[in-house]
């Protein structure tokens, strides 16, 4: 055996059991039936063999299309609106001002909340009688029921992402205007450059990579959007909050059809993947 | 084309005064070079003048037109930074007609122009990103050069540049500012650069202008003991003495050294006593001696030390070991708080 192979033979090992091992118990469970109640330790699954019938229902699963709209939608929405507030917030902060150590402290705290923390505050502030309701009185008395109504339900999840996320946004986007060089600004100022034209023609194209690493991270985040809006709506009313990975997590506990989550979360993968090769493509162009 | 008033110009950081208040008159076309060790607030001066500082006090006069209110980007001063800030996320073209563009004038033959004149031409469409620091120079040269600016800036564009290179672009530098005919500001540490570029000299140190002049009287000439030993290499020898009159002239005794040939004027008290090591000559018959402790030899010149004070001869000039007499050429004289007497 080579010398190298040898070193790193225990971490080789580990891999393989952490990510492989895993991928393949799932790709076999999801060729059967098998479920924690059927009676039989996983290993004998086969027991249960179905071939690719779990594959073959996912076309025609509705609630799995409704939630990947959803979570589409709010990947949409969440991360340009996160993406713009981020930026000016970075902008804001690249001066100096009298406070900002003080603001900057305050607005990078939303980020550092436990999310299940954060989906019991939104939870609150989002009651028929609560803190949104109060504060939207000013114009008239309002009741609007946020958490009930299906659409409204979907803005009160949204509102708690961007109030969350945008904190990791201007963090990322504020490294990366720091690192903007001061001199090419100032030369382009003594040049006759407005700031919009110094912003457009110096700022952006030196953010490039920042930019596409920040949205990247968020969009991924984004598709996985899972505990602040299950505290918030537990995916309701009805499936009008339901996400992916909510819908993964109903299917897995309460309907413990664990060959057809098997299938469809390697189908997401998948999908996912390639989704994901396609964007970064076009992105490094 | 515009001079350039500065009017008791000062500045503070926090307790730290950068520049002492600070008049200086540059002239419609001229070439000044603000000469001085770093931290002297040569570049601090420049930033103000361009309006990247500004001032805690005085003020700046473009012609006759007060610059206080007026922000960098409508100045018109063209700036060549230190490490000549080029966009390197562009192409030579891009940055040659950045400020064209951005005041929505048509570069078209101003930049192919300005290219030919650099020796560019070839170069245009490649990106900028990792051309030699020579074509750099040029190139950041010709993008404030485009927008004819009435003031040119620089700000040690030189010191990136290796030994060779900077030759060939002190003569190009200046044959440049003969073309363009424009006020030129340039900020070095490099005495030979200032020397010989510059029409006039503005030496600083620790945030005081120390003298004006032109090359020659600030070398031969200097105001005060820092401006002696800061120019020429090795600068001018300053011994500790004590001037005794002598009927109308004065000789300086230099304890041990000895009795220095008489020179004008009435001093008295403890004064310095310079003089240029190239001006050495040496002479067994001098009042004055010194042991030889040390010879440099560089090349056309050699270098004698004799005790503190430093010689220069040419290269093959034979040297007495042991204590030689020497004799002084164009001595100055310094008060005992180092101002020229």
């Amino acid at each position: 055996m080579k010398l190298g192979l040898r070193l790193t033979l225990p971490a080789q090992v580990l891999v393989l059991f952490i990510s492989v091992f895993p991928l393949l118990m799932q790709l076999y469970i999801s060729l059967t039936d098998w479920s924690p109640l059927s009676g039989a330790p996983w290993p004998r699954a086969w027991e249960f063999w179905n071939s690719f019938a779990n594959y073959t229902d996912i076309p025609g699963d509705r609630r799995l299309w409704a939630a990947l709209g959803r979570t589409l939608l709010v990947m949409v929405i969440c991360v340009p609106v996160e993406f713009l507030l981020g930026l000016g917030l970075g902008l804001l902060f690249v001066e100096d001002f009298p406070g900002k150590k003080l603001a900057y402290s305050i607005l990078i705290m939303p980020m550092m909340v436990v999310p299940a923390v954060a989906g019991y505050m939104f939870f609150m502030l989002f009651q028929s009688g609560g803190p949104v309701n109060d504060l939207l009185s000013v114009f008239g008395p309002v009741t609007i029921a946020w958490l009930s109504d299906p659409w409204l339900a979907l803005v009160a999840v949204m509102v708690a992402d961007i109030w969350q996320w945008t904190p990791l946004m201007f963090l990322i986007l504020l490294a990366g205007l720091v690192g903007v060089p001061q001199d090419q600004l100032r030369a382009a100022t003594l040049l006759g450059a407005s700031p919009w034209q110094r912003f457009r023609t110096i700022t952006l194209p030196r953010m490039k990579v920042i930019i596409t690493i920040a949205l990247a991270i968020r969009a991924i985040e984004a598709f996985k959007i899972f505990d602040t809006l299950y505290i918030m709506t537990g995916g309701g009313p009805g499936v009008a909050t339901e996400t992916i990975s909510v819908y993964f997590y109903k299917i897995t506990t309460n309907d413990l059809i664990w060959g057809y989550v098997a299938a469809l979360a390697l189908f997401i993968l998948v999908s996912l993947s390639i989704a994901a090769q396609f964007a970064m493509k076009r992105m490094a162009r | 084309m515009t001079a350039i008033h500065l009017q008791g110009l000062t500045k503070r950081f926090g307790p730290f005064t950068a520049l002492q208040p600070m008049d200086l008159e540059i002239r419609d076309g001229e070439f000044l070079a603000l000469l001085g060790p770093s931290g002297c607030g040569k570049s601090t001066t420049m930033n103000m003048i361009a309006g990247m500082e500004k001032p805690t006090g005085g003020r700046i006069l473009f012609g006759d037109r007060d610059m206080g209110a007026v922000p960098m980007a409508r100045r018109g001063v063209g700036f060549v930074f230190q490490n000549y800030a080029i966009f390197t996320h562009m192409t030579v073209r891009q940055n040659l007609d950045y400020g064209l563009r951005m005041a929505g004038v048509d570069p078209g033959p101003r930049t192919a122009a300005m290219a030919e004149l650099l020796g560019l031409t070839d170069l245009l469409d490649r990106p900028s990103q990792g051309l030699s620091v020579n074509i750099l120079q040029r190139l950041a040269i010709g993008r404030s050069a485009i927008m004819e600016p009435a003031i040119f800036l620089l700000d040690e564009p030189l010191s990136n540049v290796d030994a060779a290179f900077r030759a060939v672009m002190r003569t190009e530098l200046k044959s440049l500012q003969r073309q363009f005919r424009q006020t030129m500001v340039y900020v070095t540490h490099d005495q030979l650069e200032a020397m010989t570029m510059a029409d006039r000299i503005a030496v600083m140190d620790h945030g005081v202008l120390q003298q004006v002049g032109t090359p020659l009287q600030v070398y031969n000439r200097p105001a005060n003991t820092f401006v002696a030993r800061f120019l020429g290499a090795p600068g001018m020898n300053l011994l500790p003495g004590h001037a005794v009159q002598s009927g109308s002239a004065v000789q300086v005794d230099l304890g041990p050294i000895g009795l220095t040939p008489p020179l004008p004027g009435p001093a008295s008290g403890p004064v310095t006593y310079g003089f240029r090591p190239e001006e050495v000559t040496l002479d067994p018959a001098s009042p004055l001696k010194l042991p030889v402790t040390h010879v440099e030899r560089i090349g056309a010149r050699c270098i004698v030390h004799l005790g503190p004070v430093k010689a220069v001869f040419p290269a093959g000039t034979e040297i007495p070991s042991g204590v030689v007499g020497f004799t002084p050429g164009k001595p100055c004289l310094f008060d005992a708080k180092g101002g020229r007497i």
